[in-house]
């Protein structure tokens, strides 16, 4: 589970152009759910993506991660949550490295390496046999059907292609947690609806998904036990909490 | 511990992977790298060279030699000097040199004329140096050399021996020839030598027979075997100097193409390095696989430079410098130089070569992994 408490995300603070872009957010996602933030572009919903993926602080308020192994550096039973508000960047890269997988909008693929060192990629500062990872890999590009492409350059690859490569990286390390900021901005309704049948994958194991999107196929589709709607920074709505 | 092993190896794996991406890049980078290190490198091998070959050549040299001097201009001494120079105390052999040089029009070079301490070829007979030999086409045992003396009148001198190809470095342009030949050469007045060769039997003393040499022979100016070890030792640093004069401007010419290349990270590798963070490295991780690549650029450069440079200078006699190096004669000594290295120099070399660069590599690497990952998800 994941609990933000009074959230807020302040930028350029103290300065005449100061933006709040997250405003006292409340909110809690329940593990192996699917937790949708909708809203219109500049709602704050990959701001709030950022904060609980550890890849930023916020300005004020709590996150607390319950249910996820605390990294070595913090001595808690797993059992009882831990604030990740204002751990150092170290930590925050760790709890990163190990608990959430990122998919991105622009899918945010290396140009120049193969599609296989790119699913590789988060795994190689984590110390973990080359082997081993490349092993994981080879089973993810199998299981996305992607398997002919290994030794192709991103910069070949389709639109759906490129999403599939991207998704598989995400679970390079195993994570509990899935982040997808805008996974079908870039795609027809087709693949949009096949990356919507991935996520089914993903609760069915149960992961905890968290998706900030605009788009109807993904705020309406059946997967989705939250729908969270955002508007300037704060959330205006809850909808279908099964 | 096998963790870190395994980061650091999977971070060179991608380091490596990623300086493939940027091949043409790359590889001019490594290629103006590599020939800077060769050229120095060439440099500092064959100074260091010569300098042992006149360290040894010198070894045999006189403890002191005596020249008279008129107006402070070298002049000839008289013969019976090394006598009165041999009577002083201390003194183990004094014995007059007779050397000089001779300009041949016909082939616009210049010989060192000389008649060795003992056993002097027989009158009308030459003992020569292999480059003298070469530049006669080849001259051997029974040539016979034409040369015109100060009478401007020719004398046929017959090669008797060549001196081997290893002596060549002190040998090349030398002709030894009879006191008489020598005399008739030059008309040299009779009675008078170039110098006057001191032998002094206790290193000790040598300062004190030379201040002896002064104060008995006036007009005399003693130079010791340290004041030429001394010069030998400038005019090779002053060579070496102007070569690194002139390589200034090509390692200065390195050093902002690499400064622009290192430094200047692309629009394409700062958005790689925002992804990295945004997918789970660490700074310190975007900066070691920037520490591998500055180091497999430079490693790389440096090694293949210095191997190159020994092999131009140890197996191809320095082709490329021996013109502004090597002297200012026309009869260019072949030999092979025996190989020198000092570790000291090599040293400063990879400091201020490989240092340089892997540090230009990493501080803007630095810049750029030091900001908030979250800067992926808004490209």
């Amino acid at each position: 589970m994941i609990e933000l408490t009074h959230v807020s995300k302040c930028f350029t603070m103290g300065k005449s152009n100061q933006f709040k872009a997250v405003d006292d957010v409340s909110l809690t996602l329940r593990r192996g759910k699917v937790t949708i933030l909708k809203g219109p572009s500049g709602s704050g919903k990959t701001t709030l993506l950022t904060l609980i993926g550890c890849m930023a602080r916020p300005t004020s308020g709590r996150i607390r991660l319950y249910g996820i192994p605390a990294p070595g550096f913090i001595e808690l039973p797993p059992t009882d949550g831990f604030d990740i508000s204002s751990l150092p960047e170290r930590f925050l890269t760790h709890i990163r490295r190990t608990t959430f997988g990122f998919i991105f909008q622009q899918f945010n693929l290396i140009r120049g390496i193969s599609v296989l060192e790119n699913i590789m990629l988060p795994a190689y500062p984590t110390g973990e046999s080359h082997a081993v990872f490349h092993k994981r890999a080879l089973e993810l590009l199998n299981l996305f059907g992607i398997t002919r492409l290994a030794a192709s350059q991103v910069e070949l690859l389709s639109g759906g292609e490129s999403q599939r490569t991207a998704i598989a990286r995400a679970l390079i390390n195993n994570p509990d947690v899935i982040i997808a900021d805008e996974p079908t901005a870039h795609l027809d309704s087709t693949l949009s609806r096949e990356f919507m049948d991935i996520i089914g994958g993903f609760k069915a194991h149960g992961k905890t998904v968290l998706i900030a999107s605009h788009d109807p196929i993904v705020y309406e589709s059946a997967l989705a036990d939250m729908v969270v709607d955002m508007r300037d920074g704060r959330i205006t709505g809850t909808g279908r909490v099964s | 511990m096998n963790s870190r092993v395994n980061s650091q190896r999977n971070i060179i794996d991608y380091a490596i992977s990623s300086l493939l991406r940027r091949k043409i890049k790359n590889l001019s980078l490594l290629a103006l790298y590599m020939l800077v290190v060769f050229v120095v490198a060439s440099l500092i091998f064959f100074v260091q060279a010569l300098k042992r070959e006149a360290r040894l050549i010198l070894g045999d040299a006189p403890d002191i030699v005596v020249q008279r001097t008129i107006a402070g201009r070298h002049d000839l001494i008289p013969a019976d000097y090394s006598r009165q120079i041999a009577a002083i105390r201390g003194v183990s052999n004094a014995a007059p040199r007779w050397w000089g040089y001779y300009y041949d029009p016909n082939f616009d070079a210049n010989y060192t004329f000389m008649v060795p301490p003992a056993d002097p070829p027989k009158k009308g007979t030459i003992w020569i140096g292999a480059g003298i030999a070469r530049l006669l086409r080849g001259a051997q045992k029974g040539y016979l050399v034409p040369l015109r003396n100060a009478a401007r009148k020719t004398m046929l001198l017959e090669v008797v021996k060549v001196f081997p190809a290893d002596s060549e470095l002190v040998a090349s342009d030398l002709i030894m020839v009879s006191p008489d030949d020598f005399q008739t050469m030059f008309n040299l007045p009779k009675g008078f030598a170039t110098d006057v060769a001191v032998t002094v039997a206790n290193p000790q003393e040598i300062v004190t027979v030379a201040g002896k040499i002064t104060e008995q022979l006036p007009g005399t100016r003693p130079i010791l075997k340290s004041e030429m070890l001394r010069t030998y030792d400038s005019l090779f640093d002053w060579r070496g100097g102007m070569q690194v004069v002139i390589l200034s401007a090509a390692l200065l010419s390195f050093i902002i193409f690499a400064w622009d290349k290192a430094t200047g990270l692309s629009a394409d590798e700062r958005r790689e390095i925002g992804i990295l963070k945004s997918i789970g490295w660490e700074t310190t991780d975007v900066l070691l696989l920037k520490f591998w690549e500055g180091i497999a650029i430079s490693m790389t450069a440096f090694t293949w430079g210095v191997i190159l440079a020994y092999g131009h200078v140890f197996f191809f006699s320095a082709p490329l410098f021996e013109h502004a190096i090597k002297g200012w004669s026309v009869l260019y000594p072949r030999f092979r130089l025996v190989p020198t290295i000092d570790p000291y120099q090599l040293a400063v070399l990879f400091f201020l070569t490989v240092l340089p660069y892997t540090a230009a590599t990493i501080i803007p690497a630095w810049l750029a992994a030091t900001v908030d990952p979250d800067s992926a998800m808004r490209s």
